[in-house]
């Protein structure tokens, strides 16, 4: 056990609080098994799906999940493209993130669809004109990346010092870091605007269909994903009580955020404005009169989409009174995740609930769609979001995440 | 600042001229190979709205199965859709074959109904990650149960409601059988999406039998042959004697949400204006 000899303090593994948290995190684990056991041997019936809602919770949390993790990317690229040296320290960290949020959304896409044992399908049988079929090559393709990105931490583990090939393979792949960072970048862009795609392709669907939708998507990550990074890493501080990230490199990341939101705003109304406003149909028209008339779409859309989505985060990200206070960071970052799964959900579920008409008549539409999560629902819900908690505390507590030498060369240019 | 004139002149190595060149004629290449070439994705798209010709027509073989349905004739007794259910073992709540009531714009009823309208350029078949639904050759957008995934992007893509999903394996008992026909075909497994498929099988035996889809009964999808009005023809739209081209070009006819682009193969004649 000859490593590297550092005079460090072991920290103790066990504190109550901890094994009071891993309790929390096997429960909601336990729940979602137990759940997702349910799911398997009964089918999809279990669910609230239906023909007329076919999406509903379990594709938010895909959504969701993924635009999370949109932080790696984004960082890579800052620092591997753009040099920015000084956010060094936390790339590692997003890396990890989005490594977590990526295999959350696979793991609820397996549960999602009809037959999990088929789920190697889209990789043997292509269909190029397919939205979906491009996302999962990119998300498979971008897991990979993530993993080789990542390689380096998994090797500087005192564990693999016996194998010293593996360090050296490791440190080999990360000498392509930038490499990956480009075509980490090109897949990320690429599918990030597809899953906005998946919806604006679709004529049928008329509050759907407008090019817009990947343009929001896509900015809606880049904004939210690199400050749910900020807000882990400030709060792995208050949990261990140990520096993580230097404050001033959180900050700006915020900063960042902050003008990320205020971009997306600005599309947001654009799209309100142009697509929504004067370039409505009259299908668009009585699809938003329906929404607004019998679900609280606007309350959605404006108090949680936009006032606490958009707003409070960029007004905590970007004003100096508060972002040099970590606490309005971190609710700064809730407040936007809470928006960015609110705009997910809106924009699943109110598509589907306004009916399709295609009858020469003026009388029949197909029945408008009604949809509330059911209980295995929520609980395979509950269970990915522990696993993915569980995920990021194994992560935090065994992996180098915070690269503490990496930090010092920044400090020193 | 001195007073010197600076000539300004440009190198320019045979390396630049070449790198310049190279890019300048590659870029009329590729603009070329992508605005008309085979690689370009609005090729098809530009030459239809330019000289307003019909859509290039997928079926490649002989026969394009469509199916006309009279709105006027129509009853709505509900046959077709029995006839199917029992025939294609269909499950109860979501019929394949869908009968409404609906009203025109001056107050009339009449009664609408629908089959899946393979659609010539159908968007379930674009959205499907796995090419589990497709075209065939006639025409006919069918479904691959052992490689469906089950994603119901389709179902979400059909802007005809025309799909549906096994959410459960079956074990419901038919009530259209054997009153209305016995089952020709499967019950589909669970966590796969299913729709109508014209008959296929009895269209495929058929054929092979030597008999004509839309005059031989056996060859005949169920819903057809069960309407006692006879609003719904079926046959080969390649054949301009066939009674699907005939009713075509004797009769005013539309199709659904045409607007869409879709190309579906079922055609309605609408009903006819009455004084009210």
């Amino acid at each position: 056990m000859a490593t590297v000899a550092l005079p460090t303090k072991k920290p103790s593994l066990i504190t109550p609080g901890f094994l009071g948290w891993l309790a929390f995190l096997a429960l909601c684990i336990l729940i979602g098994l137990v759940s997702a056991y349910e799911v398997l041997t009964k089918g999809l019936s279990v669910t609230n799906m239906s023909n007329t809602v076919p999406w509903g919770l379990w594709i938010t949390i895909d959504l969701s999940a993924i635009a999370l993790g949109a932080g790696a990317f984004t960082l890579s690229a800052i620092v591997y493209l753009l040099r920015l040296k000084r956010f060094t320290p936390i790339v590692r960290l997003a890396v990890y993130v989005g490594f977590v949020g990526y295999t959350t959304a696979l793991l609820t896409l397996v549960m999602d669809i009809g037959r999990p044992d088929r789920f190697w399908h889209p990789w043997a049988y292509w269909n190029v004109h397919s939205v979906l079929w491009e996302i999962t090559w990119c998300i498979t393709l971008y897991l990979i990346i993530l993993a080789a990105e990542f390689l380096p931490v998994i090797a500087d583990l005192p564990f693999f010092a016996r194998w010293s090939w593996f360090g050296k393979l490791a440190h080999g792949i990360h000498k392509f870091a930038p490499v990956l960072a480009v075509i980490g970048m090109g897949i990320s862009l690429l599918h990030q605007s597809s899953l906005g795609a998946t919806y604006g392709i679709l004529r049928s669907r008329p509050i759907w269909f407008k090019p817009s939708m990947p343009i929001m998507f896509i900015l809606s990550a880049v904004a939210v994903g690199p400050a749910l990074t900020m807000a882990i890493a400030h709060i792995t501080e208050w949990a261990t009580k140990r520096p993580t990230v230097p404050h001033d490199v959180l900050r700006a990341v915020a900063r960042f955020s902050g003008f990320g939101l205020l971009a997306y705003l600005y599309i947001k109304i654009w799209d309100l404005m142009a697509v929504t406003y004067y370039g409505r149909s009259p299908q668009v028209n009585q699809g938003f009169a329906m929404l607004n008339d019998q679900t609280p779409y606007g309350f959605g859309f404006w108090v949680v989409e936009i006032i606490i989505g958009i707003v409070i985060p960029a007004v905590f990200f970007l004003s100096s009174r508060f972002n040099r206070r970590p606490v309005y960071l971190v609710v700064g970052a809730l407040c936007a995740m809470i928006g960015i799964i609110a705009n997910r959900w809106n924009v699943t579920v109110s598509g589907l609930t306004v009916p399709l008409s295609y009858s020469p008549g003026v009388l029949y539409q197909s029945a408008a769609g009604s949809y509330s999560p059911s209980l295995a629902e929520w609980g395979v819900a509950i269970g990915v979001i522990g696993y993915a908690l569980l995920m990021l505390t194994i992560g935090l507590r065994f992996l180098p995440l915070f690269n503490n030498s990496a930090h010092d060369e920044a400090s020193k240019s | 600042m001195s007073k010197k004139k600076q000539r300004v002149t440009v190198e320019l190595t045979r390396r630049d001229f070449l790198v310049l060149g190279g890019t300048a004629v590659g870029s009329i290449v590729a603009a070329q190979v992508l605005t008309t070439g085979v690689l370009s994705p609005f090729g098809g798209l530009k030459q239809r709205q330019v000289t307003g010709e019909a859509a290039p027509e997928k079926a490649s073989s002989q026969y394009h199965w469509g199916m006309v349905i009279n709105l006027e004739k129509c009853i709505g007794c509900e046959y077709c859709q029995r006839s199917c259910s029992a025939t294609n073992d269909v499950m109860d709540d979501k019929p394949w074959n869908l009968v409404v009531e609906d009203k025109t714009e001056n107050g009339q009823t009449f009664f609408f109904s629908r089959p899946c309208l393979h659609c010539q350029d159908a968007p379930c078949v674009e959205v499907c990650p796995v090419q589990a639904t497709y075209h065939r050759e006639d025409g006919l957008v069918m479904m691959d149960y052992d490689r469906c995934i089950g994603c119901r992007y389709c179902e979400v893509a059909c802007p005809y409601d025309a799909r549906k999903f096994n959410w459960a394996e079956r074990y419901d008992v038919n009530p259209y059988i054997p009153t209305w026909g016995i089952a020709e075909v499967p019950r589909r497994p669970r966590g796969v999406v299913e729709k109508c498929t014209f008959c296929v099988h009895r269209i495929d035996a058929g054929l092979a039998a030597g008999l004509m889809p839309g005059i031989d009964r056996d060859a005949t999808p169920a819903c057809v042959n069960a309407c006692p009005v006879g609003a719904r023809v079926f046959g080969n739209l390649k054949d301009e004697n066939s009674k699907v081209a005939q009713a075509i070009a004797n009769n005013p006819t539309i199709r659904v949400r045409e607007e869409l682009g879709t190309e579906p193969s079922v055609y309605y004649i609408p009903p006819a204006k009455k004084e009210a």
